[in-house]
């Protein structure tokens, strides 16, 4: 039954049937017959968290035990909050319709910096204070995950505990042991104690931080001797045994990924030394192509998506790619499924790999080239060389491409305007080079977008000591970008500087930073990632009142020495080994070769007792 | 190759998906049912599926329709499961057979309304006036802007009941390819003396011209 407010206002909000649950493949259960209540939150609107496969993963895994029941909520758009909070309706879970407010567990997805104003909205549109301090009871426990989890310093204020890595095994070890708690009638206190002893979570109510007097921080100490000084980060070592979806939720409106999602592999063996996916997932481990052609084929029974993807950090860096596309290409094609594969690299895509995705429905090429010289990409250790972009885009062009879009970041370390004008020159290179093709696709001109990121200093990089460039260097570098573009077959787009400030800020930022995230959603930020609910000057706003410098955390050049907020968390990449890697990108512009070439001690290979390519 | 109408009912929480997500949600379902349908020919093949009548978002229906074609012979009481083996929960498959009529033969369809409001007894009496006029004109938005139309001709009652909680109603509507007559354009017109609020529309029955079942 559909509560009788909720059928109140749905008629008069965009999109209701990202509201109302009930798609295929959502799992409903008996509410008198499961004994714990899991709320999965995407803090992002549902076309967004419905695309992320690792909710999907997490979804299925906690809903496969009989007395567990999961469900998912997002944060709603800003026509349905507001009727929301108008009719007194709290935030409910997609399954059962029931305000999650009493659940047990009220579970985060960390994907962006930017979305963590919209988990303080979600957990007050459930009824709940925002502050971890103020939830005094068992439950719910406020727990949240993903890739921002290794620096949750900025909302730990706001979060009971963390799971850091991968969450297929800690995630139901935690859960396993509130049921515990909840059956002896434990205090929240003595359940987050307990948990903490558990490998890969993190209580951050149990760690005190102080304070050198040049605001930089002087150490994080445990409160009771049990607590662990270092966490460290759970991964799965075995990809082929652990739990993967038989079914995705399929969704009724349409969402940004709308399609089925295999994940190939989990790590990345390159070490590009901006990327901070490429490090906190270490180690590379790769999944056999024979358990993931059975996943792909139950994937597509149950959703009847006429679409899969083949999803890793790099999807030609996955050895068993010609294989799994042998295993694939005669049931996705008699199926009129179309397979894509996003992630490609420039320096290994091969003619081959192209006919074998070509025999399926046409999709954009996209590659990134990250830098315009190759001075800068080897600083940033992208090991991509300019002749290997132009013979990927001479194949592209030759199989009957006519548009490339090109991936470039700009204020990355030691980058000077030489770097930028490269940028246009490459991609007035890849144009010359379509109209000198004799065997170019005829009657067709070519496009060439560029797409330029600012970059962002991430934790766990070689990077992670750099200032970002000021937002007046980032506009001057765009101005001086679009000044180099001659021709009218390249376009270019870049991100916005505001945004990308902010995200620095609190990718790096301490936890004196919760004040100016609390102020800043209660000034009315909790969409952020969508800019026509962005509004940059309320975080100026936030920072300033919190009394807080913002170029403190974005723009000051870190020493070795300095104690991060994210140094007591242990990710499995050394801090020694950073160091090294900054070193030989600034110092020596050189670059290290990747994982398998050649092993750059990082330290992840602890993480499956002592090789990693075995 | 075999021409089926398959009719459905669409209730719950499947009134809040939109004609075009509706539309995308039976692709997938027959993909997943693994139903050997006709796909269209061509660069871009794609399942050939066609709706004859559009239900308005936050519409029930116990009656809907939708006609494809089978490649292989299958039974139609095996299609009725397969689809309903496939489908989300709100929306059942209840007949599948040969089309009889043509799409373009409907022409009326019955819903039941229910209307909301605090004075049921004097609202109706209110309503049963507004209905009884020689002429209602109203401005009916179509794809080139709006223009008036009189509902007069394109409506019938067949039940209006005071109840506790507001007033039940059956209304027939001109139904169709060419014109289209939604129960709440007549209602949106309506303004009593208290505040009505539709809270449920349901589309029971599809007729053509001469009031036969549209099968």
């Amino acid at each position: 039954m559909i509560p009788k407010q909720l059928e109140k206002i749905l008629l008069d909000v965009q999109k209701p049937s990202q509201y109302i649950g009930g798609e295929l493949n959502s799992v409903i259960k008996n509410r008198e017959e499961v004994d714990i209540r899991l709320a999965f939150c995407f803090p992002d609107k549902y076309e967004v968290g419905m695309s992320h496969l690792g909710m999907k993963i997490l979804y299925s895994l906690y809903n496969s035990r009989p007395n567990w029941w999961c469900e998912r909520v997002f944060a709603p758009d800003a026509d349905m909050e507001q009727k929301m909070r108008e009719n007194n309706i709290a935030l409910y879970g997609l399954e059962s319709l029931d305000p999650i407010t009493n659940f047990d567990f009220i579970l985060f997805t960390l994907q962006y910096e930017m979305s963590y104003t919209a988990i303080l909205n979600m957990l007050d549109l459930a009824g709940l204070p925002v502050r971890s301090k103020d939830r005094k009871g068992l439950w719910p426990i406020v727990a949240a995950g993903g890739p921002c989890a290794c620096n949750p310093e900025p909302i730990a204020d706001f979060i009971d505990l963390f799971f850091l890595g991968e969450g297929e095994e800690v995630n139901v070890e935690v859960t396993e042991l509130y049921e515990t708690a909840k059956k002896e009638g434990w205090s929240k206190e003595k359940f987050l104690l307990e948990a903490s002893h558990i490998e890969g979570v993190y209580v951050p109510s149990l760690y005190e931080v102080s304070y050198n007097e040049d605001g930089t921080i002087k150490a994080y100490t445990p409160v009771e001797a049990s607590v662990p000084a270092t966490i460290q980060k759970r991964i799965i070592k075995d990809l082929d045994s652990v739990f993967y979806p038989e079914s995705f939720v399929v969704p009724f409106t349409s969402i940004v990924h709308d399609r089925s999602q295999l994940e190939i592999q989990r790590g990345c063996l390159r070490g590009c030394r901006f990327c901070q996916a490429g490090f906190i997932y270490r180690p590379l481990r790769d999944k056999s192509h024979t358990i993931l052609d059975c996943n792909a084929k139950a994937l597509c029974q149950s959703t009847g998506y006429d679409e899969i993807s083949l999803t890793s950090l790099s999807t030609s860096d996955y050895d068993q790619l010609g294989d799994l596309l042998d295993d694939m290409l005669p049931w996705t094609v008699e199926q009129k499924i179309n397979m894509s594969l996003p992630s490609l690299r420039v320096d290994n895509f091969s003619e081959e790999l192209m006919k074998k995705i070509s025999k399926v429905r046409k999709s954009g090429l996209t590659f990134a080239a990250e830098a315009g010289t190759q001075r800068l990409r080897d600083v940033i250790n992208k090991n991509v060389y300019e002749d290997e972009v132009m013979e990927t885009c001479k194949t592209a062009f030759e199989g009957g491409y006519t548009s490339v879009k090109l991936y470039f970041m700009m204020g990355l370390p030691t980058e000077t305007m030489e770097d930028i004008k490269g940028i246009a020159d490459l991609a007035q290179k890849v144009v010359d080079l379509f109209y000198s093709l004799p065997n170019k696709p005829k009657g067709k001109g070519v496009q060439v977008s560029i797409s330029c990121a600012c970059f962002v200093p991430k934790p766990f990089t070689p990077f992670q000591f750099e200032p970002q460039d000021t937002m007046d260097m980032l506009h001057e570098k765009q101005k001086y970008l679009m000044s180099c573009v001659k021709s009218k077959k390249i376009s270019v787009s870049y991100h916005d500087a505001d945004t990308s400030y902010i995200e620095a800020v609190l990718a790096r930022g301490d936890r004196r930073l919760a004040d100016a995230i609390e102020l800043c959603w209660q000034k009315g930020s909790k969409l952020d990632g969508w800019d026509e609910y962005f509004d940059p000057q309320r975080w100026y706003d936030s920072f300033a009142e919190a009394g807080l410098d913002g170029a403190f955390y974005a723009n000051r050049l870190r020493s070795y020495e300095e104690v991060n907020p994210w140094d007591h968390l242990d990710y499995c990449v050394s801090k020694n080994f950073l160091i090294r890697e900054n070193r030989i990108a600034k110092e020596e512009n050189r670059t290290t070769p990747h994982c398998r070439q050649q092993c750059s001690g990082c330290g992840a290979n602890k993480l499956v007792g002592g090789k990693c390519f075995a | 190759m075999r021409k089926i109408r398959v009719f459905f009912t669409k209730l719950g929480r499947a009134k809040y998906i939109s004609h075009l997500d509706s539309n995308r949600c039976w692709q997938r379902s027959i993909k997943r049912s693994g139903l050997p349908v006709w796909y269209t020919e061509g660069f871009n093949p794609h399942m050939y599926l066609t709706f004859p009548l559009p239900l308005s978002l936050g519409y029930e229906s116990k009656y809907e329709c939708v006609d494809m074609k089978l490649m292989e012979d299958l039974s139609d009481a095996e299609v009725v499961q397969r689809l309903n083996d496939a489908l989300p929960l709100d929306i059942r498959v209840f007949a599948c057979a040969e089309p009889v009529m043509d799409q373009k033969e409907i022409a009326w369809a019955d819903y039941d309304i229910f209307l909301s409001c605090d004075n049921a007894a004097a609202l109706s009496e209110e309503l049963s006036a507004y209905f009884a006029q020689e002429q209602i004109l109203v401005q009916k938005k179509t794809k080139k802007g709006s223009k008036e139309v009189d509902l007069k001709p394109h409506f019938s009652v067949l039940k209006q009941e005071v109840e506790e909680e507001g007033i039940a109603l059956t209304l027939r509507c001109t139904t169709g390819i060419e014109v289209n007559i939604n129960p709440s354009l007549l209602l949106e017109n309506f303004s009593g003396i208290d505040k009505v609020e539709t809270t449920s529309t349901c589309r029971t029955m599809v007729y053509t011209a001469k009031l036969e079942q549209f099968k």
